[in-house]
């Protein structure tokens, strides 16, 4: 059995609102990932996928729980854990007054990438990705879609293990989005542990090895697609989605007259 | 803190920034070549309102002229840059012509004191005029000077008529010799504009790069890039504020270099066309000066990147940055107040006030005055206020909800959040804060 590159353990996350005093985003999220597994989130907006990512990306701190990557743990040693992982999101941006050689440069060197190999991997990105063109321009005169290839091989420039992608295709054309799948895919097969959280179920059919389908801060079921369809009698993970959140629902319902009722799991 | 992890991101900052036109223009651009058009705009725009001021004749009203002075009246009329009146004959209506500046000075003839009215052919001369508009004041200066001329004249006839030598009536002469030199001039010049202007251009090439390094940052989303970097926090953050201090030293350095080499080439003909020698701006800076201002633009630019950085972190946009700076750039101006009084040196008191002690510190070093212990106080002052603003980066820093901007750049809304997250040891929810 591989070593779980990734642990999660009753994770949790309180906020403070003004008007609703604590609120639990994410509230007790147990798994774990294996190296050349893609695991997804799949859950609907607000449902906690990003807090849970974020904590793990070590830019929010939990309340609870524990948390670790590639052995380290986010609180004892976020360094470590960001050095370990490649973090992509729709919110995470270029710097546009750089050109996509040095942007690639800077983040090998700012995440520990051994100086000496530095250039040497950044060539082998610019092949990889076919960014050789523009690679001398500054990233702010590129179109979306040379932007996001130089986003991606940012992510992966320092080769970490561990690589999250936040709803990645968020924005992205059909064909934007296909060629990010194809590089999940790759990267797969190289190894690495993918994290990946989504909304689009067709996405999540495609890619995951492994689905969490999370609601309300909670992980209502977690296992392969094959799994998910013998415990809900579901085809389509449309459905097996909407029929966990159904059964959340009215599990949450029934809790509200008998405090303590179980969560399910496959 | 890794300093290697320091140094990458400071180049990365360093780099981005000199292909920012707005950072290059305000904190190269500006400094270089702001003396040069500065100082011949400034000149020529005096020069210009001189020769206009000189141009432009003087409306009077004269009242009850005495007859016995006719000569006077018949000076007054006989200059060319004075205009008599002679259709107003009254004091109410050239009173009225007075204030609604159609007439700049009145003159009214009185009967003597009755002191005065001992001494034959006495009077009192009354100038009416608005100190508030230029024209009017220099009416009354016009018409004062011609009367003290008359008056003057005047003692020297009628000491003649008692035979009493000229030479005689005019004792307690008073003579004027200015021992300053040139160089001295100079020096006073150079003494009120260096502190001031470096004290601007420090602060101006904080300015951008602090917005740019805090809001730009996530106004252009790379917040969270940033944040995503192996790099410790403290390492982000201690690069950043190496980066602004480094422009606003190099604003400021840029600024006195420009300033050197530019003063003496665009004041020297200016001042000759003001009738002034060829060598009316002379300069010299006692050797101590140099070093003495290198560490207090340094001290300065380490203030001033911190208060800049600190406020415009709240920021969500750079626009919001820029208006939540201003007050800083607003304290960077009280230098010029200081600066009017040109005589004054530190005192401890002076000392004490960040800003205009280092504006301060270096006027009096241009004037080769170097009071060490208040040299020392001041510095001790900038970096207590440098590591007041480091302490609170340091609080929130640690504050997630000022890492993610959760109070989208509002104060109190952020003061709230932050009471309310510290008694509870909770964040707030994030998800609304990153963008």
């Amino acid at each position: 059995m591989a070593i779980a590159n990734v642990k999660v353990e009753g994770l949790q996350k309180s906020f403070w609102d003004e008007s609703r005093g604590e609120v639990r985003a994410v509230d007790g999220i147990d798994f774990d990932c294996q190296p050349g597994e893609v695991f997804g989130l799949l859950g609907a907006n607000g449902a906690g996928k990003t807090t849970t990512l974020r904590m793990l990306a070590t830019i929010l701190k939990p309340t609870g729980g524990s948390a670790s990557l590639n052995g380290y743990d986010v609180l004892a040693d976020p360094e470590a854990v960001r050095r370990s992982l490649g973090f992509y999101s729709a919110s995470t941006a270029l710097y546009p007054r750089l050109t996509g050689r040095e942007t690639l440069e800077f983040f090998a060197r700012i995440n520990g990438y051994p100086a000496n190999q530095v250039n040497q991997r950044v060539e082998e990105l610019i092949d990889r990705f076919g960014i050789r063109e523009y690679a001398g321009a500054r990233v702010g005169k590129l179109s979306s879609g040379m932007r996001q290839k130089i986003s991606i091989a940012r992510t992966i420039v320092h080769d970490p293990p561990i690589l999250i992608f936040d709803e990645p295709t968020v924005g992205l054309d059909v064909m934007a989005a296909l060629e990010m799948q194809n590089v999940i895919h790759e990267l797969r097969d190289e190894g690495k542990v993918i994290i990946f959280s989504t909304h689009i179920m067709s996405e999540a059919e495609k890619l995951c090895d492994r689905i969490g389908i999370i609601h309300q801060g909670r992980i209502l079921a977690l296992g392969t697609l094959e799994e998910h369809r013998q415990a809900t009698g579901k085809h389509y993970l449309e459905d097996v989605f909407v029929h966990e959140v159904m059964q959340a629902e009215d599990q949450s319902a029934k809790a509200m007259a008998s405090p303590g009722e179980p969560r399910t799991s496959l | 803190m890794n300093w290697s992890d320091i140094w990458v991101l400071y180049r990365r900052e360093l780099r981005s920034a000199f292909r920012d036109r707005t950072i290059v223009m305000n904190g190269i651009l500006v400094p270089v070549f702001m003396y040069p058009i500065m100082m011949w705009v400034m000149m020529t725009g005096l020069m210009f309102v001189l020769g206009q001021m000189e141009r432009e004749s003087s409306r009077l009203v004269i009242l009850d002229p005495p007859s016995e002075h006719s000569a006077l009246v018949d000076t007054l009329g006989a200059q060319t840059n004075l205009e008599i009146q002679e259709d107003v004959l009254s004091e109410d209506s050239a009173m009225v012509l007075l204030r609604a500046g159609d007439l700049d000075a009145l003159v009214e003839f009185l009967p003597p004191t009755d002191e005065g009215s001992a001494l034959e052919d006495n009077f009192q001369v009354l100038i009416r005029y608005d100190r508030a508009v230029g024209r009017s004041s220099q009416a009354s200066a016009r018409v004062e000077s011609t009367i003290a001329d008359y008056r003057s004249e005047w003692l020297s006839q009628q000491a003649s008529a008692l035979g009493i030598p000229e030479t005689e009536h005019e004792q307690f002469q008073i003579v004027q010799d200015n021992v300053s030199t040139e160089e001295d001039i100079g020096t006073l010049l150079m003494g009120m504009m260096i502190p001031m202007f470096l004290v601007l251009m420090i602060a101006m090439g904080c300015l951008m790069p602090a917005i740019d390094s805090t809001a730009g940052e996530r106004e252009r989303s790379t917040w969270e890039t940033l944040m995503t970097v192996s790099a410790s926090r403290l390492s982000v953050v201690t690069s950043k504020y190496f980066y602004v201090a480094t422009l606003g030293i190099l604003a400021g350095v840029l600024n006195v270099v420009a300033m050197f080499a530019s003063m003496g080439v665009i004041m020297g003909p200016l001042l000759m066309d003001l009738g002034e020698s060829a060598n009316a701006f002379q300069f010299s800076l006692p050797f101590l000066a140099l070093p003495v201002m290198i560490v207090a633009a340094i001290a300065l630019a380490l203030f001033f990147a911190a208060a800049m950085m600190i406020l415009a972190a709240f920021a969500r946009t750079f626009k919001d940055g820029q208006a939540m700076v201003g007050p800083v750039f607003l304290l960077a101006m009280m230098p010029i107040l200081m600066g009017q009084q040109t005589d004054q040196t530190l005192t401890p008191l002076t000392a004490a006030i960040p800003v205009a002690n280092a504006a301060m510190m270096i006027r009096d070093a241009i004037n080769g005055v170097f009071l060490w212990p208040l040299i020392a106080e001041t510095l001790a002052v900038l970096l207590a206020m440098v590591t007041a603003c480091l302490l609170i980066a340091r609080v929130l820093l640690k504050t997630e909800d000022f890492i993610l901007l959760s109070p989208d750049g509002r104060f109190s809304k952020f003061s709230k959040i932050f009471k309310s997250s510290s008694r509870s040891r909770l964040g707030r929810n994030s998800s609304e804060g990153l963008k």
